[in-house]
């Protein structure tokens, strides 16, 4: 699966193209925010309530007079710091474990991995969040916690399976012969070997932490201060029934363009970096 | 005899230390490590005796093996304790919701499988025209929107004067027939549009490698009619894989879609229940919750386990 190839795949498949421009238009925005550019005024009131778009409130403002701009753009930023830390942390944390378990198959290694996933797996997620949040009282940390400790299953299994496949390869059997030792072998060549995973799980867990964040902002176990899409959308639930509708329009709208971005991009990806070479 | 029992046993044994798993996470989650009920349960200006006492009925000086064993013994027994904010009996209080909320989510589970299925089967069918790449870029789009805005978007759509107007806001008044599809289509439609994307796109992936496979094209080659390999051949072989997705769904679509649907529309199921846990801290109620639903997840895979190989005498 050469660099090469892959790219030239990707750049033949125009709906991954679209989803890549999307992805790095919204990287930009959140970019602009850590620079201090824009969406800095997020929480102040800096108008009446509910103003219709005009010049200084692009988007209007919600309930409470803030600009609906500057937060729904500012919470690029923070669906970006969740989807990063969260997708990063999850993805390594179950690469490192699925490759031990595979190259360890069938050993106590293994037994406890696979134990430990079924028992992560059958508690229903939100659930599983809840209970985290509730033994953490409302630290800021628990939502990441909770969707690290249950992404990383995937990544395990799929890793898993690669790595027991890869044991028993020629050149894997060489190096043992020349007396690497395992944590070498799989460091070097068997993690290598598992990027095409890694990465499309990657994009993944991120769309899967944007889209988790807001559901759980609303059931208020999610951002606890800052904003975010999830928590505009709790905004908007009373705003829509009062017919004022931009908060409700931003949030979501930004939301599902940055999750089509991903998804279509995490399909190009698996159809290009599929080393059985077809897509689907 | 042996033959058959022996992998049954192993999975039985399994099943049973994943019960021991999650049953464990959930007693360290909310009460070995949770927050301290004392103060939950007695006032601020309680006297040393009494704290003293509330502890020790809370078992917070017992150790850790008898604390564990005495909250799996309230999972077998359903002997749950009464809920901190209401007063109510944990037990009561299932008895109330759980049945609310399988009305609620059942019509929508299985429209959501049966669009999935159906739509699966055509687009496999027609894989690469455009009437396969319209279904994949819907279900793409669907896939991509929030459960939340969904619920926002179709309430406002149906019940509101800014939409249709057809159907309740939120609420839960159900005492026959019409007054269950009153309230009962909304949610319905909202967890039937959130579902089919993913459904559909898992059917999908199912029915293109089903089809690829020797003895349809054999059944092809004989002349069978394409609805015949369809149904007869494509549908039936894919029922092990079909059962174990939606019986695995299960606890996750109703208790999670429940958790989201009931706390937004305001209906009275195990789902707001959980939420109002969520929100008020309430121990008894989450405990208990989260630890049956663990269990009966566990059971669900055992159950599916023997199913599948009811079905497929290859599975041994």
């Amino acid at each position: 699966m050469g660099t090469r190839r892959t790219w030239a795949h990707l750049k033949g498949d125009r709906a991954g193209l679209v989803g890549l421009l999307i992805v790095l238009f919204f990287l930009g925005v959140a970019a602009t925010v850590w620079l201090g550019w824009l969406g800095q005024g997020w929480s102040e009131a800096s108008g009446g309530r509910w103003l219709t778009p005009n010049a200084d409130h692009w988007f209007g403002t919600n309930l409470l007079g803030q600009d609906i701009f500057a937060r729904s753009v500012y919470s690029v930023r923070t669906a970006f710091e969740i989807g990063l830390v969260v997708a990063l942390v999850s993805t390594a944390l179950g690469a490192g474990i699925g490759a031990l378990a595979g190259w360890y198959a069938d050993s106590w290694i293994d037994g406890s991995v696979m134990w430990l996933k079924g028992v992560l797996d059958a508690i229903p997620f939100y659930l599983f969040v809840a209970a985290i949040a509730y033994a953490l009282q409302g630290q800021w940390w628990a939502m990441h916690l909770a969707m690290i400790a249950t992404f990383w299953t995937t990544t395990a299994r799929l890793v898993r399976a690669e790595a027991m496949k890869l044991r028993s390869h020629d050149y894997v059997r060489a190096a043992q012969a020349m007396g690497l030792t395992d944590m070498r072998i799989i460091w070097r060549h068997v993690l290598p070997n598992t990027v095409h995973i890694l990465l499309v799980q990657a994009t993944i867990a991120f769309v899967a932490a944007i889209k988790t964040e807001v559901i759980l902002s609303f059931l208020g176990i999610g951002v606890q201060d800052g904003v975010s899409w999830g928590l505009m959308l709790a905004e908007s639930t009373q705003e829509v029934l009062a017919g004022h509708f931009a908060n409700f329009i931003a949030a979501s709208a930004m939301l599902f363009l940055l999750v089509l971005g991903f998804n279509l991009l995490s399909d190009a990806m698996q159809d290009a970096l599929d080393p059985r070479g077809g897509g689907a | 005899m042996r033959e058959v029992m022996r992998p049954l046993a192993r999975k039985l044994f399994q099943a049973l230390l994943l019960v021991v798993g999650v049953t464990l996470i959930s007693f360290l989650l909310m009460v070995w490590f949770g927050p301290d009920q004392t103060y939950t349960l007695i006032g601020k200006n309680a006297t040393t005796e009494q704290i003293a006492e509330v502890r020790h009925q809370l078992g917070y000086d017992d150790p850790f093996l008898l604390r564990y064993g005495e909250y799996l013994l309230e999972l077998v027994t359903l002997d749950l304790g009464v809920s901190n904010a209401s007063g109510e009996s944990v037990r009561t209080l299932l008895a109330r919701t759980v049945p609310i909320s399988l009305v609620l989510m059942i019509p929508g589970f299985v429209l959501g499988n049966g669009v999935g299925i159906a739509l699966g089967l055509a687009s496999a069918h027609r894989r690469g025209r455009r009437s396969d790449r319209l279904i994949t870029a819907l279900s793409v789009t669907g896939m991509s929107i929030s459960f939340l805005v969904v619920l926002i978007a179709f309430q406002v759509l149906f019940s509101t004067p800014y939409g249709l107007d057809l159907f309740p806001v939120r609420g839960w008044r159900v005492s026959g027939w019409t007054s269950y599809l009153h309230y009962v289509t909304v949610p319905t439609l909202a967890l039937l549009f959130v579902t089919f994307g993913y459904n559909t796109r898992f059917y999908r992936a199912l029915f293109i490698e089903e089809i690829g496979r020797d003895h349809i094209r054999a059944a092809r080659a004989l002349g069978a009619s394409e609805s015949v390999i369809l149904w007869k051949h494509v549908l039936k072989n894919s029922m092990v894989p079909i059962i174990t997705r939606i019986m695995f769904s299960i606890p996750l679509v109703v208790i999670s879609g429940s958790l989201l649907i009931e706390s937004y529309f305001g209906i009275p199921g195990i789902g707001q229940a959980t939420f109002e846990a969520i929100t008020s801290g309430d121990q008894p109620v989450l405990k208990a919750v989260v630890g049956l639903t663990a269990v009966a997840f566990v059971a669900i895979q055992f159950l599916t386990e023997l199913l599948c190989r009811r079905l497929d005498p290859r599975l041994g």
